[in-house]
């Protein structure tokens, strides 16, 4: 269990995840596809509990693709790749850290609800709206 | 934006294509159809060879059970390389002939099994346990009495072999042998042919050296034998009148070759294996056996030289050691050296043998061979052995061509096309009807019925077998096993259908050939007798509450395809089009059929009237919530049976209750198919639906398990809903069944169902609320509205988002909603297309671009003309309709054309959809940029 005090920093359960990606003729493919970003309407975001989370998603895997065999869910958010922060990034921040030409592996922190059950707690906390 | 909009609109177009596309579900037949083939499995059947020697051979239909079939697979295919000669005394004997050995093999392979099947995952689990028991019980006995046992063994392989198909007679048999076995021996390998391979004409004539011996085999225990014959049909020649030929033919071989079988067995094992591969085959075993011969029964050592010393090759060997102790017997026979089995060449060169049953059984020893076993076949084509296989099915006698015909089953069954094609090229198939026509005999039938079978699978021999063998199968099976009669005499009562295996094979046969495209449909409408003969059959299904099996599936599927296109194809629609509806121009399909359908039906004047009749009513009859329907003066017949609103209580018995998915699935796409168009009876169709209590039966089905099933009644759904009053009544009753089977959100349902059945559902529900709030009303009041928006913002598939996306557009459209809607929390940017709909390009970055400003509803407005219309207009499918077929097809089919159609039908697509998938989600990636960063709506972005 984590527990969060407004102004401190989160701790969370999270999950390494490492991609190789795909080459798709000129492209690296990934197989999947982010949301959110701090230039987004969080609560347009139907993975996140608290609407106000401006973290990068994971939106949608393609099936049998270089993610979903790597383990990445729809509904992970992403918190760091390749070591770079993600939870305080533009949605087009994110997209470049992720599709680096000349990077074939992205190594990925992410948090999930499953293992988010306690932050959730916590974020219930805060006013929803 | 035009553009979008259209595609939007093709959804609607596309649940109409659905309909249309039913045929493609004809695919699937195929599939199926290779199934039958296999029906019974593998049958033993000793066979005498040339030599004399009788073989035992096992053939294993292709057809049966795929997992039977695979099962049987491995065990044959170890025998036949791992023991190839007869040191199996016990399977020997059953068939003696070199050919025999591989047989023998087989069953040695079980015998010493004891140990080895336990090892070896491949074999049946029937017959692995017979073996086993066999085995176990063989061991502690006494030499003699493992003799027995070892019959006992085989007995138990013929057991499980029945269990496949025929071979259980065969058991009985055997075990009357043995005790011969070891006198029999030496005579027996006189029989068996030919020490010197060399020589097949001699091999033959040694037919009375066998006899000689089987006559000893046969006072022993001559009754047993002669009830025996050949191995292999045995089970079945009881069956079937012809059996009593091979007797005549030879009856000392029946008797014999088991015996002589086995003493052939031995003989071979005995023999040196020189080249062939069966010998290779059959060493492992046999030395193993050896040994054990060697150690409990010193005679037979006497009996046959050098039995021991093989080497062991297969893997089995070692196995068979351990387990393998029992079966002596067995190994004192193979190792002869003077014997072996014959070679490919040799055994085709064997078909045009003059004596008849070294044909038979050279055939019955192909059919063995081939059995999953793809390089043989292809061996056995590239050897010109088919054309000689499809000259014997001419012969005179009865075991010949028999066994031709066993034999083309199995080459014809498997994914080699080429084999198919082969068979073709020799007028295999005119011949298989032409055989049809003149015998008697069951097993032959099913051998013909099932070769058709395998050979409908192939599309380009579809009309072949249409021109060829429509009438025909329909005369000599379809009909009268259906129990349906031309003209019923008042006294007899009215039988009911039998669901044999030839009538499983010839369903199965016309299944595939009824998705051969229009003109395949039009000539299986235009039977005479066919259709009026399938629906007695399932009639008499759903009287007997049997509606379960293979056959009425197969019966389902014919009529569903047949039921593609009435509107369009039935010789005379166009005078039951519903003026109402301008159909495409382009669609006359009728236009072709007239020419040639006066054959079919004799009474054209009355049929005239008839229709003029009907038309009339339907006329009258635009408002459908009167359901008058058109009265007749006689009973319709032929293909007008199959859109008469009679038949709906018949699909809807069906679909309450057959368990079977896939009949589930084809009456549930017949009634797509008739409710589908813009013509008199697909009026009647949907008020028939209805007024026969058909919605709740197929809301219930939206329930269903089966992907397909939802699939089928989602459409047939949309397809009813034409119908205002339906349209009515699914708004109310259906939306929570429909909605339910919508992904929510990130996770699916617990369903998963797949892309093209939830595209099918979205455009069911956007006909259901098109031009009705109150169904719109009741969408959202079924928590639709947050499971679409999901989709649409979320979906991975560009084509669920798309249509996701006219629903939604549609319930914005209606103002009165949106109070209600706002207070939910919902706004009108969820109601927009996301950027997925629009592939325009909106890179990254370009904030300006707002979607929102444009009018949602106009957009709606123009698409939903074209679509919401109580017309669908068939031909327009898009690409987005719902397409039973995986991406691929539909794409092709799609760009094909609404002709293309049928094409969709063919192939059965299994494995491709996943691979498509994959495909097809990465390449949504482009489209699906994240693009418009519109502020309002979530960017997402493919990475």
């Amino acid at each position: 269990m984590t527990s969060c005090m407004a102004g401190q920093p989160l701790t969370v359960v999270v999950q390494r995840i490492q991609i190789q990606k795909l080459r798709h003729g000129a492209n690296l493919i990934l197989g999947f596809s982010i949301g959110g970003g701090i230039d987004q309407d969080p609560g347009q975001n139907p993975f996140s509990d608290d609407k106000t989370d401006k973290g990068i998603y994971v939106t949608r895997i393609s099936p049998r693709g270089p993610a979903e065999e790597a383990g990445l869910r729809m509904g992970d958010k992403i918190m760091q790749v390749n070591g770079w922060d993600m939870t305080m990034v533009t949605h087009d921040q994110a997209r470049k850290r992720l599709t680096k030409k000349n990077e074939d592996v992205v190594r990925l922190l992410v948090t999930r609800k499953s293992l988010e059950e306690a932050v959730k707690h916590s974020m219930g906390s805060y006013p929803r709206q | 934006m035009p553009a979008e909009v259209k595609q939007e609109q093709s959804p609607s177009n596309a649940t109409s294509l659905a309909m249309m596309q039913e045929p493609q579900e004809v695919v699937e037949e195929t599939v199926t159809i290779e199934e039958d083939p296999g029906t019974p499995t593998s049958h033993v059947s000793v066979v005498t060879s040339d030599d004399g020697t009788t073989r035992r051979t096992e053939t294993k239909d292709i057809s049966s059970n795929v997992k039977v079939t695979k099962m049987v697979k491995t065990v044959t295919t170890r025998t036949v390389r791992q023991v190839p000669l007869g040191p199996d005394g016990l399977p020997l004997p059953e068939g003696s002939s070199p050919l025999g050995s591989y047989t023998d093999s087989i069953d040695r392979r079980y015998m010493k099994n004891g140990g080895d099947r336990f090892i070896t995952p491949q074999a049946t689990s029937t017959l692995t346990r017979s073996y086993n028991n066999s085995y176990n019980d063989s061991y502690g006995e006494t030499p003699e009495s493992q003799y027995v046992r070892h019959y006992g063994l085989h007995d138990g392989y013929a057991d499980l072999t029945d269990n496949y198909g025929s071979l259980s007679r065969g058991v009985n048999f055997r075990p009357p042998r043995y005790p011969y076995l070891p006198n029999s021996y030496r005579p027996e390998n006189s029989y068996t042919l030919p020490i010197r391979k060399d020589d097949y004409g001699h091999v033959a004539q040694p037919q009375v050296p066998m006899g000689s011996s089987t006559v000893d085999l046969n006072r022993s225990q001559p009754e047993r034998f002669q009830a025996e014959p050949y191995g292999l049909e045995d089970d079945r020649r009881s069956l079937g009148p012809e059996e009593e030929e091979p007797y005549e033919l030879e009856p000392d071989y029946s008797t014999a070759n088991r015996r002589t079988l086995q003493g052939a067995n031995r003989g071979r094992t005995h023999r040196e294996p020189l080249r062939d591969m069966p010998r290779v085959r059959g060493y492992p075993d046999e030395a193993i056996e050896a040994e054990l011969i060697d150690e409990r029964h010193p005679y037979i050592h006497g009996m046959y030289s050098a039995p021991l010393a093989l080497p062991e090759r297969g893997s089995m060997a070692s196995l068979d050691r351990m387990g393998g102790r029992r079966s002596p017997s067995i190994d004192s026979i193979r190792k002869d050296p003077r014997w072996r089995d014959p070679d490919l060449p040799e055994v085709i060169a064997m078909l045009g043998h003059p004596i008849d049953p070294v044909k038979s059984n050279a055939a019955a020893y192909l059919q063995h061979l081939c059995y999953e076993n793809d390089k043989i076949k292809k061996d056995v084509r590239q050897l010109k052995g088919i054309p000689v296989l499809v000259g014997l099915l001419d012969h005179p006698k009865s075991e010949v061509h028999r066994k031709a015909c066993g034999a083309l089953r199995n080459i014809s069954y498997g994914k080699d096309n080429d084999n198919k094609v082969a068979i073709k090229i020799c007028d295999g198939i005119p011949g298989l009807v032409r055989l049809l026509r003149k015998t008697n005999d069951m097993e032959v039938r099913e051998l013909i019925t099932g070769t058709l079978w395998n050979l409908s699978s192939y599309e380009p021999l579809k009309m072949v077998i249409i021109n060829h063998g429509l009438q025909t199968l329909t005369n000599e099976v379809i009909i009268p096993h259906s129990g349906w009669e031309h003209e019923p005499n008042e006294d007899s009562k009215p039988r009911d259908a039998e669901w044999t295996t030839v009538f499983k094979n010839t369903s199965g046969c016309l299944r595939n050939v009824s998705s051969d495209g229009a003109e395949a449909r039009r000539r299986l409408r235009e039977c005479e007798g066919l259709v009026d003969a399938l629906l007695h059959a399932l009639q008499s299904a759903v009287g007997k509450k049997d509606m379960d099996n293979k056959s009425v599936e197969n019966c389902v599927c014919i009529m569903r395809n047949l039921s593609y296109h009435v509107h369009k194809e039935v010789p005379g629609a166009e005078r039951f089009q519903d003026p109402s509806a301008l159909q495409a121009p382009g669609s006359a399909g009728p236009q072709r059929k007239k020419k040639d359908d006066a054959g079919c039906f004799g009474g054209k004047k009355a049929k005239e009237e008839w229709f003029n009749q009907g038309r009339k009513n339907g006329e009258n009859d635009k408002n459908y919530d009167t359901l008058d329907l058109p009265k007749r003066s006689e009973p319709s017949k032929g293909f007008e049976l199959l859109y008469q609103p009679e038949v709906v209580r018949l699909y809807l018995s069906l679909l309450t209750e057959s368990q079977n998915y896939n009949t589930l699935e084809a009456a549930a796409g017949a009634l797509q198919n008739l409710s589908a168009g813009q013509w008199t009876w697909s009026n009647y169709i949907r008020a028939t639906v209805r007024k026969e209590k058909g919605l709740p039966i197929l809301v219930e089905l939206l329930r269903s398990d089966s992907d397909k099933v939802v699939r089928a009644v989602s459409i047939a759904l949309r397809n009813l809903s034409i119908d205002r009053r339906n349209k009515d009544l699914i708004g109310s009753y259906a939306m929570r069944d429909l909605v339910s089977n919508l992904p929510s959100g990130q996770q699916r349902p617990a369903k998963n169902l797949e892309e093209d059945t939830v595209v099918a559902i979205l455009n069911t529900i956007h006909e259901i609320v098109t031009d009705s709030s109150e169904n719109a009303r009741s969408l959202a009041q079924a928590q639709a509205i947050e499971k679409l928006v999901a989709i649409n913002r979320t979906s991975q598939s560009a084509r669920e988002t798309k249509a996701a996306s006219h629903v939604l557009q549609t319930v914005w459209s209606y103002k009165e909603l949106r109070n209600a809607l706002t207070k939910d929390g919902w706004n009108k940017s969820h109601f927009q297309p996301t950027m997925t709909t629009t592939p325009k390009a909106t890179k990254n970055g370009k904030p300006g671009y707002d979607d929102t400003t444009l009018p949602l509803m106009e957009k709606n407005q123009g698409t939903r003309k074209c679509g919401s219309g109580d017309m669908i207009p068939m031909d327009e499918l898009g690409p987005d309709g719902y397409s039973t077929i995986d991406q691929r097809d539909k794409d092709c089919k799609y760009k094909a054309v609404d002709g293309s159609v049928d094409q969709t039908e063919r192939e059965p697509l299994k494995n491709d959809t996943n691979r498509k998938h994959y495909i097809r989600t990465n390449r949504p990636a482009v489209s699906l940029v994240d693009a418009c960063d519109v502020k309002p709506q979530p960017v997402d972005s493919w990475v």
